[in-house]
């Protein structure tokens, strides 16, 4: 029995370090290879050895596709590649492809600078491992292999996220990696055709939450930066080298634009000119408006957004700062809190969750007095706000995926348990399909039952349409051919062209049968007897008595002759087709019973 | 303990026991975890907890909850496992008979919570890390624990089933170590009840029909061996080997993988120790599939000590393949094949006919298997080298397209390996890997031959734009080999890589990515190795004439490489030039091949590359180039030094402008290279070259370009004062201050080109490392410095309070305002007077080490009660 096998070695009822096996129709592939921010030891990535234990990985892994940049989904994919020793083909769509090495760079730095950590993956890996990547496109239906097919699909949730279909012959898988069903200010909302899997591989962030508007958290976002900016405060914005600070410049600057505001705005990490040529060369993966709009102006060339130099942070006077890392867990974006942190007249934004262990996770706990090097105390005296900016699919809109490509089939990852519970029984229940939430390491088995697709020749299509009957996907219907198996392909032809396409002439098949009966007449006279009886019999049917003595009835043949041995007695052979086997079988049986007395 | 944690334990038990304030952060668990076990493994458990009854409390409440979260579950099992873990402890939560309420049938075990995987997975990793003594063991058979542990090996959870199985090789280790272990008899018969029920299990499960039953078995048996190594090993071996052997006479084997890695594992460990071992490993060898039986043959010769039969044996098996290929592909009885009459194995025959991914298998397997062994000292011996070397090169033409098999089976092969990818990667591998080994000439040529096809179009695109050379005559012609091919492949328009389906039917499927980049890549991998193998003509250090005349037809190849459209390629071929730069930079016949063409120029042209990573690498191979007089130079002459300068200036520039770190770190690099090895250009006037390198450089955002101003610092420093000292430990420490004639000189020097400047500012720079490297600058500057005046006299002047007061500003993060123009007296001053041993240690932690300090942790837990509820999932 064929199956599809599912096995989370991260986002199993969790979230950080997605990684997923699925095993369809003996094709291996590996869905994202994230990274754990909250640990700085082995336990950050997934354990690999899981795989490499089937033997060498790349001749296990037919493929390993990543869904977006994010690193939670990508960041162990150089130390998989690189130091693991995965060989293979990797694929992501192109804007992940340009903006993955960014991120894993920035990651690096910061894990090195941090740590100072010399057994990590080095720049070298990142770029040997990006050049392992295959870009796919949106829509596009990539061969990895003869069996192997993989289809991206837009999801929305950041720039260049996608959905990826895998497909193994009729089997088929839909992962969603991160999506968002609505969209925001520069993405559309995330969109896939009925394409009826056996299994879709949902993330569950929200599994349980009705969010509301992102406008209305962009509102208030602009509200308390402008407010801090008005009363001659500065505010900070930690952020990861690219993605949310793109989508928050945006917003400031048009804001900016609009207040005709003068107060500086930089960014400080020196990635900016990078970032935001993706995002100007990605122009067809943001949003309707924002493509509108690039005719006019390109909303990623920032007049009022301008490179930072570390000397400006002593600078008198308002200023909005973008600063790495995101967590404030060292380098640029610490340095500033710290020296910012005693004005109440300042702002810090953390637009991201912090995991435990950073500056940021103790500030967003409502610590305020922090523990510095040297047993130095630093008093946070200035505001501290957090804005979640995250661009999931909401229980609605995970609800809404699932009925737009109509699974057989759901399983939930990259969430909490308890809340992929709540959703798993209200998929059941409303979509009557099985869901499925495995923790990590658990396998999911489906099996699935192979349909064999037939193609149906245009004339034998014609010919059932000439009969006056329209085809109607909702009802089945009989329909006769001949099938032909040629190339692993399987279609339905009429005879006629069955016998044509393999130049086989046609046999007819008849059955014949011997009847005695006793009578001293000759063989003609018989046969008149015989063909008035079966006039008079049926008289439905077309009885003839030919010229050479012969009678017909249909298809059926009936001869009489005179028996060798005996001749009171004649022998009737009577012959058929197949098609008139009944009506053949009735005329034995009555001439069976002898010919009425002449009167 | 500190005493702070101590402080903070009961607040953050009363927080963990209480399901209405759940853990925000699941890390933290983990991390506390850890914590405790370092805490524990420094010092007493039993003290620990009666310090802290909290601990002990929370183990209780978390039996009597009910709605706790399988989380806090998990974790208190793997918590009260490490007190456990001594056996004083084990006694005293004992007396409270904890531990069967924790980890026996009333515990958790009989449960609801008990589905939750974390749940099971505490209960396995609480029992490994308790079970370390004798009482442990005793308590584990009381509680039925083991009867457990053998369900646990079928567990859905792959990291519950695996744990299980080590948690039972744990248990038998234990058992059978103890106080008798040096009396201990390897007859199983006196064993321990403990580890006679678990063999007992391990036979039961050999027995068994179904074949996970049999895969756990032979997994726990591979942990055994592999990880324990007393006596008693040799006695388990005896009684369960006949078990081990009877797997071998079902068809097909079952549990095959797991099979060979047992019988590794027993052959690592001690060989000789195990009876039988070697029959069973042969006869494991002729019972397995060919592509199961490659990596046990593999495994058997990679064995130090193994009986030559054997050897041949596994040999054989990994030879198998590619003899079938080479005989399949000869066209007349050639020379001597691989395997004097064993080529046509019609089992390996049949596996790599019978369908593509087995063939592709069967091969990349045979092939990474070879490429591991070529290295070992311990490879087959003699090494079939030529053999060996044909049939990498067959395999590549057959994927290429251009072998034109005349054989049934050759022309079936070459129509299931054309244009595939992954063989194509591993031949090229392990062509590579050949490169150590010598060949017959005509060998060697046609791997030039065949590399040169790679290199030149792995898409089968056009040649035409090229002159035919010496090495692409020796191809075989396409249209020849189209020809002979023509019953497998149905038209001329036949893409390599569309194939799909059984041997021989090739029908046109929807397109099938050749993967060339990759291919590509390997190529230029391959190349490289070759090329740096290959051998110098006997009393001249130029090249050989078969590799100059590659050399020649290369170049235009790598020419074309770099008008690549994919940044890829361009890459790989800048990379590719470097390193061939740095190897043969000297030779004449390399020199003048390189001059000849136009490579050097379109290196030039890539340093304004749109791609970052090909401008980096741009700057590398130019730098290199550079370094060898080997700068582009449209004559054809090797560089004048105008030409140098301007390449010094355009480097300055890319330095002070490029918007990307790559190409910035990369000059710094090329800078730094250039400056030790004495490079003319720089010799010429090295302070100013130092002066403005440092300069661009302490202005970089990116702090991997600011380190490595510190590298080129340190190089120039040790030019003007001598090497830094050595770092062996053993070497006597001699002080090893510089003469005061140079010293002053060369303080002098290092003011003039505002070294100090750039120092100081890294030394209380926010990046780490950059601080730790300047402080190292500055340690060893000053030791340098040692005799140069008295403290007193330089300390008390005015400029030194000065610029002492703007450091400490800097310190303190504000580092607007310059240090201006130090005089040397005022540098000996303040190397004197700023506490750099001290900052050195600070710096040597992690820049977060307060942030992940246990109490920080402890505070955090704390402080995150109630607050970040919904920001919990909301990751990235």
């Amino acid at each position: 029995m064929p199956e599809i096998r599912v096995t989370p070695l991260g986002a199993g009822q969790d979230v950080g370090r997605s990684c997923i096996l699925v095993s369809i129709a003996g094709k291996n592939v590996m869905l994202d290879c994230g990274m754990h921010m909250g640990f700085s030891d082995d336990r950050r990535f997934p354990d690999f050895s899981y795989i490499t234990r089937s033997g060498r990985l790349t001749d296990f892994l037919d493929c390993v596709i990543i869904s977006h940049f994010h690193l939670d989904h990508c960041g162990a994919l150089p130390y998989f590649s690189e130091m693991v020793g995965y060989d293979g083909p990797i694929y992501m769509t192109q804007p992940t492809q340009a903006i993955c090495p960014i991120l894993l760079e920035d990651y690096r730095k910061i894990a090195v600078d941090k740590k100072g950590e010399a057994n990590f993956f080095t720049s070298q890996m990142i770029k040997d491992c990006m050049k392992k990547v295959v870009a796919v496109h949106l829509h596009q239906t990539v061969q990895v292999d003869d069996e192997l097919e993989i289809k991206a699909y837009y999801a929305g949730h950041v720039l260049g996220a996608a959905m990826f279909q895998i497909k193994v012959g009729s089997e088929s898988v839909v992962y969603t990696g991160d999506y968002n069903m609505t969209p925001d200010r520069h993405l559309g909302a995330a969109w896939i055709d009925k394409c009826r899997p056996n299994l879709l591989i949902t993330e569950s962030t929200y599994a349980t939450t009705i969010r509301d508007s992102k406008r209305c958290r962009e509102r208030d976002f602009l509200k308390k930066v402008h407010e801090t900016v008005e009363r001659g405060g500065k505010v900070l914005i930690p952020v990861f080298a690219l993605g949310r600070a793109q989508e928050l410049c945006i917003l400031l600057e048009t804001f900016w634009e609009r207040m005709d505001l003068k107060a500086p705005i930089y960014f400080s990490t020196g990635l900016t000119e990078k970032a935001n040529h993706y995002y100007k060369l990605f122009i067809p993966w943001t949003n309707q408006k924002i493509r509108k709009t690039f005719v006019q102006r390109n909303m990623f060339e920032f007049k009022h957004v301008k490179a930072f130099d570390r000397a400006f942070a002593d600078s008198p006077g308002p200023m909005v700062v973008f600063a790495t890392p995101g967590m404030l867990h060292a380098g640029q974006s610490l340095q500033i809190f710290r020296k910012w942190a005693g004005n109440e007249k300042n702002m810090v934004i953390m637009p991201g969750y912090c995991v435990q262990g950073t500056v940021g996770h103790k500030i967003l706990s409502g610590q305020r007095k922090l523990e510095m090097e040297g047993r130095q105390v630093l008093e946070v005296k200035m505001q501290v706000e957090y804005m979640s900016f995250s661009a999931h699919a909401d229980a609605k809109g995970i609800m809404q995926l699932v009925g737009q490509a109509e699974p057989e089939n759901v399983l939930l990852v990259h969430g909490e348990a308890k809340k992929m519970e709540f959703l798993k029984q209200k998929i059941e229940q409303e979509f009557r399909v099985s869901c499925y939430m495995p923790a990590n390491g658990e396998t999911v088995t489906l099996p699935t039952s192979p349909s064999i697709p037939v193609g149906i020749s245009l004339g034998l299509l014609k010919r059932e349409l000439a009969q006056g009957l329209l085809p109607d996907s909702k009802k089945p219907r009989l329909l006769h051919g001949t099938l032909i198996m040629k190339d692993s392909n399987f279609r339905l032809v009429s005879s006629e062209q069955a016998l044509k396409e393999l130049g086989l002439a046609e046999h007819q098949l008849r059955f014949t049968c011997r009847v005695h009966l006793h009578d001293t007449r000759k063989e003609q006279e018989t046969a008149v007897r015989v063909y008035s009886h079966l006039k008079s019999v049926l008289k439905d049917h077309c009885v003839q008595h030919l010229p050479d003595g012969s009678v017909t009835v249909e298809s059926i043949l009936i001869q009489a002759a005179a028996h060798s041995e005996d001749p009171g007695t004649k022998v009737l052979l009577v012959s058929w087709t197949y098609q008139d086997e009944e009506l053949g079988s009735y005329l034995t049986s009555l001439l069976k019973k002898g010919l009425p007395q002449a009167s | 303990m500190d005493p702070e944690c101590s402080r903070l334990l009961p607040a953050l038990c009363a927080v963990l026991a209480d399901p209405g304030q759940p853990v925000a952060d699941d890390t933290c668990l983990e991390k506390l975890l850890d914590w405790f076990t370092a805490v524990t493994e420094a010092g007493s458990s039993l003290l620990l907890l009666q310090e802290n009854p909290c601990l002990v409390e929370l183990l209780f409440h978390v039996l009597k909850s009910q709605d706790l979260s399988s989380r806090i579950l998990s974790f208190s099992l793997r918590l009260a496992g490490i007190f456990a873990a001594q056996e004083n402890c084990f006694q005293y939560l004992q007396q409270g008979e904890l531990l069967p309420m924790l980890f026996g049938e009333v515990g958790p075990l009989g449960g609801a919570a008990w589905t939750a995987p974390a749940v099971r997975s505490g209960w396995i990793q609480g029992l490994r890390t308790l079970a370390q003594h004798p009482s442990a063991l005793r308590f584990l058979a009381a509680c039925g624990a083991v009867d457990t542990i053998f369900s646990l090996q079928g567990d859905p959870s792959l990291f519950v089933a695996s744990a299980a199985g080590q948690l039972l090789v744990h248990i038998l280790d234990l058992a059978m170590r103890g106080p008798a272990e040096g009396h201990r008899s390897p007859q199983a018969c006196d064993w321990p009840a403990c580890a006679q029920k678990i063999v007992g299990h391990i036979e039961d499960s050999l027995c068994s029909t179904a074949v996970p039953q049999v895969t756990q078995a032979l997994s726990v048996l591979t942990t055994a061996f592999g990880h324990c190594h007393g006596l008693w090993t040799q006695g388990l071996w005896v009684r369960l080997s006949p078990l081990v052997a009877r797997l071998l006479e079902k068809d097909p084997v079952p549990a095959s993988h797991s099979l060979v890695d047992l019988l590794l594992s027993v052959a690592r460990s001690a060989p000789s120790s195990y009876r039988g071992l070697w029959e069973t490993l042969a006869q494991t060898l002729s019972h397995l599939s060919p592509t199961q039986a490659g990596p046990l043959a593999l495994g058997i010769l990679k064995l130090q000590d193994c009986p030559q039969a054997l050897r041949t044996q596994a040999f054989g098996i990994l030879l198998q393949p590619l003899a079938c290929v080479l005989e399949a592909a000869a066209q007349a009885p050639g020379p001597p094949g691989l395997l004097e009459g064993a080529a046509g194995n019609s089992m390996t025959v049949d596996t790599l006919l019978s369908s593509k991914s087995a063939c592709v298998g069967l091969l990349c397997c045979a092939l990474a298997h070879l490429g591991l062994l070529q290295p070992l000292p311990q490879r087959p011996s003699p090494w079939p080298q030529a053999p060996l070397l044909g049939a990498a090169v067959t395999i590549l033409r057959l994927c290429s397209g251009s072998a034109a098999p005349t054989s049934d089976v050759g022309s079936r092969l070459c129509a299931i390996l054309v244009g595939c990818g992954r063989v194509q990667r591993a031949a090229l591998d392990f062509l590579g890997a050949l490169s150590q080994g010598t060949g017959p000439q005509e060998l060697v040529t046609q791997v030039f031959s065949v590399l040169l096809e790679y290199l030149v179009s792995p898409e089968s695109s056009s040649m035409s734009w090229m002159p035919v050379g010496h090495f692409q005559r020796l191809l075989p012609r396409k249209n020849e080999v189209r020809c002979s091919l023509s019953p497998c492949i149905p038209s001329p328009s036949y893409t390599p890589g569309r194939g799909r389906g059984q041997a021989g039917q090739l029908t046109p499927g929807p397109a099938a990515p050749l993967f060339p980049l990759q291919v590509l890549k390997k190529a230029f991998q391959a190349t490289l190795r070759w090329l740096l193998s290959s051998p110098k003509t006997p009393g001249c250090c130029d090249l050989d004439p078969h590799t100059q005349l590659f050399l020649r037809e290369l170049l235009p190849v790598l020419q074309k490489r770099l008008c690549s459209p994919c940044w890829e390629v361009r890459d790989s071929g800048l990379e590719f030039l470097t390193q061939m730069t740095r190897h043969w930079g000297g030779q004449a016949g390399f020199r003048q091949a390189l001059l000849a063409s136009e490579v050097p120029e379109l290196t030039k042209q890539l340093l304004r590359d749109p791609e970052s990573y090909v401008r980096a690498s741009a700057v590398t191979a130019t730098g290199q180039l550079s370094s060898w007089g080997l700068c582009a130079t449209p004559a054809g002459h090797e560089c004048p030094g105008a030409q140098q300068e301007s390449l010094l200036v355009e480097l300055l520039h890319i330095l002070s402008t490029d918007s990307e770190g790559f190409p910035r770190r990369a000059v710094m690099q090329v800078f730094t290279e250039w400056l030790r090895d004495g490079h003319a250009d720089v010799a010429e006037d090295a302070e100013q070259f130092v002066a403005g390198a440092l300069q661009a450089a302490s202005r970089d955002l990116d702090w991997e370009v600011r380190a490595q101003g510190l590298e080129l610092a340190l190089v120039f420093l040790e030019q003007l004062l001598g090497q830094r000292g050595s770092h062996c430990p053993y070497a006597v420490a001699l002080p090893e201050t510089a003469p005061p004639g140079v010293l002053a000189q060369a303080l002098q020097v290092l003011c003039r080109v505002q070294l100090f400047e750039f120092a100081f500012r890294a030394l209380f720079d926010c990046d780490r490392p950059v601080a730790q490297k300047s402080c190292d600058l500055l340690l060893f500057l000053r030791a340098k410095a040692a005799p140069c005046g008295s403290p007193q006299e330089a300390g008390d002047s005015p400029n030194v309070a000065s610029v002492e007061a703007t450091l400490q500003r800097w310190q303190a993060g504000e580092q607007g305002q310059p240090l201006g123009y130090l005089e040397p007296g005022a540098v000996v001053a303040l190397l004197r007077s700023v506490d750099l041993e001290g900052l050195r240690d600070t710096l040597a932690e992690s820049s977060d080490h307060v942030e992940k300090s246990p109490q920080s942790l402890l505070q955090d837990m704390l402080a995150a009660v109630g607050v970040l509820g919904e920001n919990e999932a909301d990751c990235y």
